[in-house]
């Protein structure tokens, strides 16, 4: 499909001396699935109501399909949003509200209630045109949000937490269904959460916000696999981060040797150039144990503090002899659970799973305390 | 409004520290607990005794215009005459021709006041509400502050006003229409407010994104939206002409234009009509009823689509 790139200049936004948007920069690709993700505050809402229309850029620019529209109201915007809160009209039945935009296209009667049918089906709401909002489940309201702003054929849609109202498990299955959605209408969708899954598993690609600036930008793979800095490897799912000392600098074809507390293990990825203090980061599912005898490379004794049941996994915190505890995946595969609270085991980091942060900024300590205050976020 | 009438609030259920509800926590704590979340009879007591000395007078006035004697103290037996009787000793409601005509007035003037009130008002609304400036909370003061000038105040300037410069307004009808239109006009407007912060401002956001300009936005969703509390205050606007008395009073300016509220005062203090005025003042008593009854009944139906139980919808419904 042509047309629907969006492109940020510079873009800022502040609100007395708050500065909500710090300069950002972007291009979202026509048809592509681009997700803003960061904690509440980031900025994230805000760049979105930039784009819609409903905030005045401070600065910087806006340039949708070509031409700079940061300064048009809304309504001469060929965008179309769908809404947290959904903003369903509640005196309007449903094919109303989806039939509301259509008026100001100069749409005949018969045109509009065709668009309205397709759009209803495209959401497979067909039979419920003559329901009011409040007759209907959250999920089928977010639906009829979402055939009233395609209805319209916009060339970019915006998505603010579409989801963030619903349950786990519809959340889930409407995430499949949206991404299967876009692909079908093929408009670029520019989608704001804070659910990292649902950034990692939607977007073709996305930006990591913090405080008004972006922190990484890329496809989810990159983007959790090789995280820029400490606040991304963070805010994309658990990680393990432990200080450690760089003792011998690597090169891009040589991991580098670091030292957690007295033990000596080869870290492959990152930024294996650096030297001295370092943070160093690896999943919970590339972290493998192994019983206290099985010694080998790469791998450092520690001892089962906890036990955490997840159903399809088990989650385990082991404390290393160093003092820093880290938590291991153990895939549920059917066999009998060997590590019992307390036992001692070899914890396996391997060299191309243990990553060398460049020093994040201030903002990592408070992602962490968020992070590991629940003990069993999203690891799916 | 009617906070004193409201039913206490359901006792919690007091929860102990480590989150266990304190069925299970040591008994003497627990003693003192429930006696603090015990029933409150003091408050009810003097809940009913509010009620009662509100009610019983307007029942008592009521009862002594059905009185069959000329007395207003002591009940003679049970008739209509005062309503309907053709006896010349006793003038009844429906024949006394200056009762007509003050009750016509009321009406006119109400409803005259009225759609001019509530479009003014929400319109003020709107303004004060949407258009945050140093300008429009000024306004927003300024509109509280009417509030609280005393009506006399406000009716005393106007007169000297419409006397001395703007005598293009006629005392009488004219005045006091003004008058009215400028002393109820913060009730449609706190009102609509009111429910403007509740609908908040994500249905317009909605209607413009979906390509509807600023007065399209307004005509198409928020008047709807507004509706029940455009309702409420033009009925809270009508109710409270019906028995203005100081500011039509002030600015009248012949016999023929006096309203209910001035007909009745001037036959309290002048002649004694005996319970003829009781029978007036229970029909207007009567018809502020209905008024409000239709007026909430209506306001119910408007916000179908809100779940909200009768409390709250008669307290959206005056506004508070």
């Amino acid at each position: 499909m042509p047309g629907g790139t969006i492109t940020l200049k510079q873009l800022t936004k502040r609100f007395g001396d708050q500065t909500a948007v710090d300069g950002i920069s972007l291009e979202v690709e026509g048809g592509e699935f681009f997700s803003l993700l960061g904690p509440s505050g980031c900025g994230k809402t805000t760049t979105l109501r930039m784009v819609a229309g409903f905030e005045e850029p401070t600065s910087g620019e806006i340039i949708l399909d070509g031409s700079d529209v940061g300064h048009l109201p809304p309504n001469k915007r060929k965008v179309n949003t769908v809404f947290q809160s959904y903003a369903l009209f509640p005196f309007l039945d449903v094919a109303d509200n989806v039939a509301f935009g259509l008026r100001y296209q100069g749409c005949s009667k018969a045109e509009a209630k065709t668009r309205v049918g397709e759009a209803l089906e495209l959401v497979q709401l067909t039979s419920y045109e003559k329901r009011r909002p409040g007759q209907l489940s959250g999920g089928q309201q977010q639906r009829v949000a979402l055939a009233r702003a395609l209805v319209l054929r916009p060339s970019v849609l915006l998505l603010d937490e579409p989801l963030g109202a619903l349950d786990a498990k519809l959340r889930r299955s409407l995430q499949v269904e949206l991404k299967a959605l876009q692909e079908q209408v093929g408009i670029t969708f520019l989608y704001v959460t804070h659910d990292q899954e649902e950034a990692l598993t939607m977007s073709d690609r996305l930006a990591v916000m913090s405080n008004g600036r972006i922190a990484q930008l890329g496809t989810p793979r990159v983007v959790y696999e090789e995280p820029a800095d400490a606040y991304v490897a963070d805010f994309l799912g658990v990680s393990n981060l432990m200080d450690a000392t760089v003792t011998r600098s690597g090169s891009p074809s040589q991991p580098c040797e670091v030292t957690i507390g007295d033990f000596k293990v080869a870290a492959g990825c990152g930024t294996v150039t650096a030297s001295g203090p370092v943070k160093i980061a690896i999943r919970p599912e590339r972290v493998s144990l192994f019983g206290f005898e099985e010694t080998g490379a790469n791998r450092v004794p520690g001892m089962v503090e906890r036990n955490v049941f997840l159903g399809n996994a088990t989650q385990v915190v082991v404390r290393l002899a160093a003092g820093v505890s880290l938590q291991a995946l153990v895939q549920n595969d059917g066999g009998a659970y060997v590590f019992e609270a307390g036992s001692p085991v070899q914890v396996h980091l391997p060299a191309d799973a243990l990553r060398v942060l460049a020093p994040g900024d201030s903002s990592v300590a408070e992602i962490r305390e968020e992070t590991f205050g629940d003990v069993s976020p999203a690891l799916a | 409004m009617a906070t004193v009438a409201e039913a206490p609030a359901p006792a919690p259920v007091p929860v102990s520290r480590d989150g266990v509800a304190s069925v299970t926590a040591p008994p003497s704590p627990r003693r003192r607990r429930s006696r603090q979340w015990r029933h409150p009879v003091g408050l009810e007591i003097f809940t009913w005794v509010y009620l009662a000395w509100s009610i019983l007078p307007i029942c008592l006035a009521v009862l002594f215009s059905f009185n069959h004697g000329k007395s207003q103290s002591a009940f003679q037996g049970f008739s209509f005459q005062w309503y309907i009787s053709t006896s010349s000793k006793t003038p009844s409601v429906l024949h006394d021709a200056q009762l007509h005509a003050a009750v016509l007035q009321t009406l006119w003037l109400a409803f005259l006041v009225t759609i001019i009130t509530v479009p003014l008002g929400v319109g003020f609304a709107i303004g004060i509400d949407r258009w945050r400036s140093r300008t429009s909370s000024n306004l927003n003061f300024l509109m509280i502050f009417s509030f609280v000038i005393p009506e006399l105040l406000l009716g005393v300037a106007l007169l000297f006003l419409f006397q001395q410069s703007f005598k293009f307004v006629a005392l009488g009808t004219p005045a006091e229409v003004a008058a009215l239109v400028v002393w109820n006009i913060s009730w449609p407007a706190i009102i609509i407010r009111a429910r403007l912060s509740t609908i908040g401002r994500s249905y317009e956001e909605a209607a413009a994104d979906l390509g509807a300009s600023r007065a399209r936005a307004i005509w198409r969703v928020l008047r709807p939206l507004l509706m029940p509390a455009i309702f409420a205050s033009a009925v809270l606007v009508f109710a409270t002409c019906i028995d203005d008395f100081v500011l039509v009073d002030l600015l009248s300016s012949t016999a023929n234009s006096q309203t209910m509220a001035v007909l009745i005062y001037s036959q309290a203090h002048g002649g004694n009509n005996g319970p003829a005025l009781n029978a007036i003042a229970t029909l207007m008593l009567a018809f502020s009823v209905i008024v409000a009854a239709i007026g909430y009944v209506a306001f119910r139906l408007m916000t179908k689509g809100e779940r909200q139980s009768t409390t709250e919808a008669l307290t959206n419904f005056a506004g508070l």
